[in-house]
């Protein structure tokens, strides 16, 4: 199946970003953006081949994508 | 003569620039008052005899002073010159308990509560030059109370525009940077020179997720702002892990002096006994999270507290019946959450960057250190009510 995820490098891997990415894409992930400053790539990858993420060199985590909801418009309480 | 207004002795402390020599000089000069130099004076001289006394090593003088001579120190604040701040002189008393001197019922002709229990009425700091980002439902760009000011906005929601169509975004942005002096109604707005960056990070119909959110965050960054704003997370269970990635994110953003403040959340239902664990993200170590209290400084209801060794509470903010902008025609509404005590903490936050500079780790300190300690437990508002500065 698959699932939305998160990736965070590696402070000290930031410079070669680049290369990391390619062996995010080489590992399964279908890249959404490269988010520089936050040292994040996001993407989709099939939930099976998360692990796999987890392994690249200069990656620390890697994390299923949460949905964040607010309660609607009327609701007195937000 | 003078007057003492309940609590103060009708005379006034001046606060001196450091290291000025002339200022029972300039005392004189400015407003007519014959202060005498502790350090000139060596001897035992009746110092009262004179309208003042200048604490050299304090950078403080003791005047009385009419309320002629009061306005024209006051002004002279405002002047290039050694007179920095005047105040009344109080008395001090046994610290009471601060919960009766907390009105229950606070006029809001002028000012919202929550402006007024964060003190940002008596700060000189409006948040000019600092870049404030809101991630949230996006904003009305539209809205006549924000007409004039500098607003950048980026929607990272596929398909939709920055404009609002829920409500919660344009409540949020009125007030952490919105007016003081709106065309009707009281002002709520906390930074209210701040820049806006507005991104849209939550749907219309009020979700979003994390990839939208740390887009969000890496676009604030870039632009340099000192503070983001994040009304926004997910409930969490108690003894969950915190997200690494967002502790990953939020650490970096730190060290380039950016401050991530997020609600802590509203499961709690504290009437009927339960405490809910602080939400994604706010539970993570490096963003602020934020509790939400009442008019009367009590803990609200909603808010989430503190219940394992991570994901801590770490300030509060007014957070119940916030009065602030809503989309068009509405224009404003009042409602209630850890969103509503977040923003009136990223408005402070904004203030105190452009009151000392600070960014960081060091925003972050001073929020902390300034914040109004509440008699409450430290896990449901860790340092207590932040002040402006």
């Amino acid at each position: 199946m698959l699932v939305p995820v998160v990736v965070a490098v590696d402070d000290e891997r930031l410079v070669e970003m680049a290369a990391v990415v390619d062996a995010l894409r080489d590992a399964g992930l279908r890249v959404g953006e490269v988010l520089a400053a936050a040292g994040v790539v996001t993407g989709t990858a099939d939930s099976d081949r998360i692990a796999s993420l987890s392994a690249v060199p200069g990656v620390v985590s890697v994390e299923q994508a949460r949905t964040i909801g607010l309660p609607p418009p009327d609701s007195s309480v937000q | 003569m003078t007057s003492a207004t309940s609590g103060t002795t009708g005379r006034y402390l001046v606060l001196l620039e450091d290291d000025w020599s002339g200022a029972a000089n300039e005392l004189n000069r400015v407003a007519g008052i014959r202060a005498v130099d502790s350090a000139d004076a060596g001897v035992a001289a009746p110092l009262w005899d004179a309208d003042g006394l200048v604490l050299r090593e304090l950078g403080v003088a003791l005047v009385s002073a009419d309320p002629e001579q009061v306005t024209a120190l006051t002004a002279a604040t405002d002047r290039p010159g050694p007179i920095t701040l005047v105040e009344p002189e109080r008395i001090v008393r046994v610290i009471a308990n601060p919960a009766t001197d907390t009105a229950t019922r606070v006029d809001e002709s002028t000012f919202s509560w929550g402006l007024q229990a964060v003190r940002a009425p008596d700060s000189k700091a409006t948040g000019k030059g600092v870049r404030v980002a809101v991630l949230d439902t996006g904003l009305d760009l539209t809205h006549p109370d924000l007409e004039g000011r500098t607003i950048t906005s980026m929607s990272f929601v596929e398909g939709q525009e920055v404009q609002d169509g829920h409500g919660h975004g344009t409540h949020c942005v009125g007030t952490s940077c919105g007016p003081r002096k709106p065309s009707d109604g009281p002002g709520y707005g906390v930074a209210y020179e701040a820049e806006i960056y507005a991104g849209k990070v939550l749907s219309n119909e009020g979700s979003g997720a994390d990839g939208g959110i740390l887009a969000g965050i890496s676009w604030a960054i870039t632009n340099g702002c000192r503070v983001v704003s994040m009304s926004l997370g997910a409930a969490t269970t108690p003894g969950a892990a915190y997200s690494r990635v967002y502790e990953r994110v939020a650490r970096r953003a730190l060290t380039r002096g950016t401050l991530i403040i997020a609600a802590a959340g509203n499961e709690s239902e504290r009437a009927g006994g339960t405490v809910a664990p602080v939400g994604h993200p706010a539970n993570c170590p490096s963003t602020l999270a934020v509790g939400a209290v009442d008019v009367r400084g009590a803990i609200a209801d909603f808010s989430c507290g503190t219940v394992d060794t991570v994901g801590a509470v770490d300030v509060a903010g007014p957070g119940v019946d916030v009065y602030s902008s809503w989309p068009v025609p509405t224009k404003h509404r009042r409602i209630s959450g850890t969103s509503m005590a977040t923003p009136h903490v990223a408005g402070v936050a904004a203030l105190v960057a452009q009151a000392t500079g600070a960014s960081g780790y060091e925003l972050w300190a001073r929020l902390a250190q300034t914040a109004r300690r509440l008699p409450l437990p430290s896990t449901d508002v860790g340092a207590g009510l932040v002040q402006a500065p």
